[in-house]
């Protein structure tokens, strides 16, 4: 793990340069419009609003017994916001390293600092959010300790976006048709996850597909912790720990392979 | 105490270095290459085992044909790009001009860009404070440092970038062609900020097509051809070895009538007249005494060679007239400059200057020359123009003999 570690401390050394870029990114993305950064928070709220008021509201949709709960709006909100968190901050890291090659090129800078910023800007957008959906349920819940998870789930969740997004970011830098490829799996992958579905709906012969979207296990944590207010699993720890080791360690083979080559890519 | 100086390591040091590029036939190939290590590439190496160091205050000019590497040198030295073979080492702050503007959004202001550029070359917020009213000065944007930079010129980018990236002193500077930089007067305010840099003893490493350049500012040079090292040392001792290399490349060089070829050729259509716009540098005619113009080579009339150049300055400013004279085939014979000879041209008021050169009993043999016209600021240090091979002529001398000038001598 010496490449990863390497990245790992120059990213650490320039936490604050990270800070002001990931700062820059979210204001980057909204810059001209007149609520700037704003908009960042209220797309996905009005998701909320909207999945709220059609599902429990206007046609007041039910799930089956198994479901962790009866209201479809509820359930879908639970799913989604973290799903989206993740398709975004994916994204954003594997288009990273393409995005920042004229910099990279011209700027002494280590490429990991780039997909870290676009991960951390996810983060700082997508956290408060997830954090606030906690408060909402939380009452349901008598405010139960097992909330409290919800911060481990969310460190593993980016920790999971960062590994991966680099991953992918390099791979992407080799051949760009990476982006067209994760662009569809991202569409297909929200069908292959409990966000839609309760995975009791799924049949159980092929209930295991769902384990290869690495989304499923913590998706399955925060269906516990929002919606029962129970801690997760073993299971669910277990899995997002082997899918964050398996990203660590495709990072470190990537990284060998490419390291004195792939600004030259970008 | 000891008897030796302390000895200050290198700035720079640079051994056995060496850049390829794998070019793969396919975007497939590539993928298969990182993911498996086999895969078919072709090698491009940019550099070759080049080695070399520089010691705080030396300017080293890079010199090389396009492609030899130059480049890739300076971003290997800049740390962009990463090396494949040999060391290196730098010590302190290091600062290169590679590309102006790179990484400025154009939806935010200067003063944004100025904030988020210099963090990232290592200028936080609390320094950029006490630095920004002087990079601003600098850049001499005054209120338009407060609109969006897509409003801004071109040149205004590189104004304002140039000043960002050279605010702070660094102690190794690598620059990559960047001394054109706007207008006129800012290039000027660039080239004067580099060379007080050096003065304060800052390491500097200069890679340019203009040998003028290398040869005004450079102590070292190195000679790169197609990646490898052919030269490192003295200026002067590598620019010779290069000229001649160059000279003995072109093709024109080996022809009889080479001059002749020259001046056929349209875009190489010698110039004797030109109109500078109010307020800019420029020359305005250039004038060779006594010249038959009969024959399609002018044959000098006259023992001596007189040549007036008229030329346009900026306001305030007295300009320096250089004329370079060459053997009609590109060997160089000599260069004179006003400022080098300590001579002022003469005002002639409305910014137009003159300056007349004249060489007394011209001691060349029979042959064809051509006289180049220069430019420069008061100190030399900015070509404002130059009218290349502008003048060409044919010079007859009674007794001429094998060899290319009639030295000044005597027999005893």
């Amino acid at each position: 793990m010496y490449c990863l570690a390497r990245d790992a401390q120059s990213v650490w050394n320039s936490r604050r340069l990270l800070w002001v870029m990931a700062r820059r990114e979210v204001a980057s993305r909204y810059a001209g419009t007149a609520a700037g950064a704003v908009w960042a928070y209220v797309q996905p709220l009005l998701m909320v609003a909207a999945y709220y008021l059609v599902f429990d509201v206007v046609f007041a949709m039910r799930l089956g017994e198994h479901a962790p709960t009866r209201a479809v709006g509820t359930y879908l909100i639970v799913g989604m916001l973290p799903w989206m968190a993740f398709c975004e901050a994916l994204s954003r890291g594997m288009n990273s390293l393409l995005e920042a090659g004229p910099v990279l090129q011209k700027n002494a800078l280590p490429p990991a600092l780039f997909v870290a910023r676009s991960v951390l800007a996810s983060a700082a957008v997508h956290t408060p959010l997830l954090l606030a959906l906690a408060l909402a349920y939380a009452p349901q819940h008598h405010f139960s300790p097992a909330l409290l998870c919800l911060l481990p789930l969310l460190a593993l969740q980016w920790l999971l976006c960062l590994l991966w997004g680099y991953v992918l970011a390099i791979l992407a830098a080799a051949l760009r048709d990476t982006v067209q490829l994760v662009g569809f799996a991202l569409s297909v992958g929200v069908f292959l996850s409990p966000v839609l579905f309760p995975l009791s709906m799924f049949p159980a012969q092929w209930r295991w597909v769902l384990w290869a979207n690495p989304m499923t296990s913590l998706l399955t944590g925060y269906q516990s912790v929002l919606l029962g207010g129970a801690w997760p699993g073993m299971g669910t720890w277990l899995a997002a720990g082997l899918w964050c080791a398996l990203g660590a360690l495709a990072l470190e083979y990537l990284l060998r392979r490419s390291r004195d080559q792939l600004v030259d890519w970008l | 105490m000891s008897a030796f100086p302390l000895q200050t390591p290198p700035v720079l040091d640079v051994s056995g270095l060496g850049k390829e590029y794998r070019i793969y036939p396919s975007p497939r190939s590539r993928l298969k290459a990182l993911l498996t290590g086999r895969s078919h590439h072709q090698s491009h190496w940019a550099l070759r085992d080049v080695t070399f160091s520089l010691e705080r205050g030396q300017c080293l000019g890079v010199i090389g044909n396009n492609g030899a590497g130059k480049s890739s040198l300076l971003k290997l030295m800049a740390g962009t790009l990463q090396p494949t073979t040999g060391r290196m080492a730098r010590t302190g702050r290091v600062t290169a001009i590679l590309e102006l503007g790179a990484g400025f959004h154009p939806d935010f202001t200067g003063r944004d860009n100025l904030y988020f550029g210099g963090s990232l070359i290592g200028i936080d917020a609390q320094a950029m404070r006490g630095l920004e009213d002087s990079i601003i000065a600098f850049s001499e944007l005054g209120a338009a440092i407060d609109r969006p930079v897509k409003t801004y010129s071109s040149g205004m980018v590189v104004r304002l970038a140039f000043a960002l990236v050279t605010a702070i002193e660094p102690d190794l500077l690598i620059i990559d062609e960047a001394l054109a930089v706007g207008d006129q007067h800012f290039q000027k305010k660039c080239v004067e900020r580099i060379d007080a840099f050096r003065r304060n003893g800052c390491t500097i490493l200069f890679c340019s097509h203009s040998l003028y350049h290398v040869r005004q500012l450079c102590d070292v040079a190195l000679w790169l051809d197609g990646g490898r090292q052919r030269a490192f040392g003295d200026t002067e001792g590598v620019l010779a070895s290069y000229e001649a290399y160059v000279r003995a490349q072109d093709p024109a060089g080996g022809s009889a009538d080479a001059a002749a070829a020259v001046l056929e050729t349209p875009a190489h259509a010698p110039r004797t007249a030109g109109q500078p716009l109010p307020g800019q540098a420029g020359i305005v005619s250039v004038q060779v005494d006594n010249l038959d113009g009969a024959s399609p080579v002018p044959l000098l009339q006259s023992p001596d060679l007189a040549v007036t150049v008229v030329a346009q300055a900026p306001a305030g400013e007295c300009p320096s007239i250089g004329i370079m004279l060459e053997q009609a085939h590109g060997v160089g014979i000599t260069s004179l400059t006003t400022h080098n000879d300590g001579v002022q041209p003469q005002p002639l008021g409305n910014g137009l200057w003159r300056a007349r050169l004249r060489c007394p009993d011209l001691p060349l043999h029979t042959g064809e020359y051509v006289l180049s016209v220069y430019l420069f600021d008061s100190q030399g240090l900015v070509v404002y123009e130059e009218w290349m091979r502008c003048a060409l002529f044919k010079h007859r001398h009674p007794l001429s003999m094998p060899g290319l000038v009639r030295l000044p001598h005597h027999w005893e």
